[in-house]
């Protein structure tokens, strides 16, 4: 019984990890922006579809494929904000909540016209399977889970300890007051989106990885993040963390030992249960 | 010359003309295809629809159908239906209302094509069902509605014998349970294990989106099974088998699924696919495939750059099977008389799966083929026949006519 336990738990870890990395992409942007950025799944598949591109047309080392979709996933965030977001910045909320919607359609088409709509999966030639006791982890799901620690940490460390970072903070706190203060406010919502979008197609090369990528996949992705920024706290960057993991490692134990029919739906019990008792997550503030 | 000899040649001309196309006027016959061209059931649609697209160009190289003085060549119109109920009724009220067709082809999965024979009955339309494998589809009695592929527990019943045989009594399944079929082809592997004192130790299931099996999984392996039943479409079957050996689970692993090698290389590697069994139709498989079968892999790779998949065939015969019909019935627009005379053909020569005909027909009272049923293993790389899987086709349509 342990050691099932542990071994859902391990299970969990991996797509918990991938959960935390869309659901901090996504607190970033509405915590600091007020967007609720739809189009985030989809722009995390384009990140995986193109990690896919590089390697298998392109003869890319995935180790090298990586950091070129990193490096063009930010270049798309630049452009999201720039030309979608921006203009509608000083709008009515609604106008940013249609653009967002308009603009998940608009990335899912593009996927499927680059791309085509058959599944994929990123090849890594990484099959070897560690044993400890009765507990098996396969060598990939290990380096998802180390990739995904080491992605939230940097985060975090830019986020608290460096200049920018405080500018950051301080634009979600009061933008007025950060206006006062000197900050230049409007790089801020340009790095946001930068790094919310490398979050995003971080995790999009973990699924294309992991599991497959698909059109569709995206948007079950984006539902699942707007789930764990519930569950954790809106704006709420350590309750995001909280809320993937605590998300991930549900779903499994909940598959393995209630029933793999309810997975998802037991999931959403869970958070809707945790709601009732602190209906401002678990790491939200009280308003 | 004068003027009185070119009105008299040209007179001569005119007529031979008009004789002539009266012998044979030649005219085109628009087949619909209704088929998940995108999406999770792409992988049986798409080559579906591209193996009706190959029978309509060969047919049509060959001089296509011949109906009395006409011929017909024949022009094919496919349409998405993403194995989606509500999509695939739309793409077939389209096929008819709009585009006038009169004979639609396709049908890859069961909850589509259901939605479609729901109303079918009631047009003037003859609809030929592929790889969708719900029993449900021809046990309602829809006299213009024919299936190539047998219904998925005529095969799950040869699955139990074959699995009952190799000893594992204690078998888990992991599968697609919310479907009909896949769920009827588990009972009946569970009918032929228990009379040996098999059982079912559990019925674990997955959604055609997952993708992450390893929960259910860690939970089968802490069952101790002695083999498992993975029955599903090919993507989150492929997953079973390749999370399955990330868990360490060395046991028997069998399956339903009907994919090719190159589509379970998308997302195992053969190493981890390594012993696997698929117990279903024979399909097409080079090893079991007859010199059509032979042909068919060759033209459908060399057109498309891809091999087909094993079920493919089952839309490509579905082509031919409606070319004879309408050639004995002679007549394209009598759509009651090509649905009749579909029901009481003989297997024609061109088609590519290995059928068994009931009564020397290839489709039974209810509208349906049976093939045969075979047990093919996963080794180096390749799915290797290994045998054919007793199947009694004539008993099964006995029993498929006392259902409603």
């Amino acid at each position: 019984m342990l050691i099932e336990i542990l071994q859902q738990t391990i299970n969990g870890l991996a797509i918990g990890g991938v959960y935390v990395l869309i659901a901090l992409g996504l607190t970033t942007v509405f915590g600091i922006l007020g967007i609720a950025h739809f189009a985030h799944g989809s722009i995390s598949m384009f990140g995986g579809y193109l990690t896919y591109f590089l390697v298998t047309a392109q003869g890319l080392p995935v180790l090298a494929a990586i950091p070129v979709a990193l490096a063009a996933g930010i270049l798309l965030g630049l452009l999201v904000e720039i030309l979608a977001y921006r203009p509608v910045r000083n709008a009515n909320h609604i106008n940013a909540f249609i653009v967002a919607l308009g603009l998940t359609m608009m990335v899912e088409g593009i996927n499927l016209q680059l791309f085509g709509h058959e599944q994929v999966v990123i090849p890594t030639g990484l099959s070897r399977v560690f044993r400890l006791g009765g507990i098996t982890v396969p060598e990939l799901r290990l380096y998802v889970i180390v990739a995904a620690i080491v992605l939230v940490v940097a985060m975090m460390i830019f986020v608290e300890r460096t200049k920018t970072g405080q500018a950051i903070r301080a634009v979600a706190e009061n933008r007025d007051a950060a206006i006062l203060m000197g900050v230049n406010v409007r790089t801020i919502p340009l790095i946001v989106f930068g790094m919310s979008t490398a979050l995003g197609v971080a995790a999009g090369i973990m699924v294309g990885a992991l599991f497959a990528i698909a059109p569709g996949i995206g948007e079950g992705l984006v539902v699942k993040g707007f789930a764990v920024l519930i569950l954790g706290g809106l704006g709420s960057f350590p309750g995001a963390i909280l809320g993937g993991t605590v998300l991930g490692i549900t779903e499994s134990i909940a598959a393995g030992f209630i029933s793999s029919a309810y997975k998802d739906v037991i999931a959403f019990v869970v958070m809707i249960l945790v709601l009732l008792i602190r209906p401002q997550g678990l790491l939200g503030r009280a308003p | 010359m004068s003027k009185h000899k070119f009105t008299r040649a040209c007179a001569a001309l005119a007529l031979t003309l008009v004789a002539g196309s009266s012998l044979a006027a030649e005219k085109k016959l628009t087949v619909g295809v209704a088929d998940a061209l995108t999406g999770g059931g792409a992988v049986y649609g798409l080559p579906q629809a591209n193996a009706v697209k190959m029978a309509a160009e060969e047919i049509n190289a060959a001089g296509g159908i011949k109906v009395g003085p006409d011929i017909y060549k024949i022009d094919v119109i496919a349409y998405d239906d993403k194995a989606n109920p509500t999509e695939a009724t739309n793409a077939v009220r389209k096929l008819i209302d709009r585009d006038g067709v009169k004979y639609i082809l396709g049908f890859c999965c069961s909850g589509s094509t259901s939605a479609v024979a729901s109303f079918i009955g009631n047009e003037k339309a003859v609809m030929l069902v592929g790889n969708a494998a719900e029993r449900s589809i021809t046990t309602k009695k829809i006299p213009n509605l024919v299936r190539t592929r047998p219904p998925a527990d005529y095969t799950g019943q040869a699955a139990g014998t074959f699995i009952a045989r190799k000893g594992q009594k204690r078998i888990a399944v992991l599968g697609a349970l919310d479907v009909g079929f896949y769920a009827q082809y588990v009972d009946s592997v569970e009918r032929e294990i228990k009379k040996v004192g098999g059982e079912i130790i559990a019925r674990e299931v997955f959604s055609l989106k997952d993708r992450d099996m390893t929960p259910q999984l860690t939970k089968i392996r802490g069952l101790n099974p002695d083999a498992i039943l993975v029955v599903g479409y090919v993507e989150p079957a492929a997953f079973v088998y390749r999370q399955a050996v990330e868990l360490g689970m060395n046991i028997p692993r069998y399956g339903f699924t009907s994919g090719s090698e190159e589509q379970f290389l998308r997302v195992t590697t053969s190493e981890q696919m390594e012993g696997v069994w698929d117990l279903r139709p024979t399909e097409l498989t080079l090893l079991s495939a007859s010199k059509n079968g032979i042909a068919y892999h060759a033209n459908y790779t060399k057109k498309y750059n891809a091999s087909p998949s094993p079920s493919s065939p089952y839309a490509y015969d579905q082509l031919y099977a409606l070319k004879a019909a309408i050639e004995a019935a002679g007549t394209v627009d009598n759509t009651e008389a090509v649905a009749k005379a579909l029901r009481n053909l003989a297997v024609p020569p061109q088609v590519v799966m290995q059928y068994q005909p009931v009564d020397g027909k290839m489709f039974d009272v209810n509208g349906q083929a049976y093939t045969s049923n075979g047990a093919f293993q996963w080794q180096k790389g390749k799915w290797v026949f290994v045998e054919d899987l007793p199947s009694d086709s004539k008993a099964y349509s006995q029993f498929l006519s006392t259902l409603k």
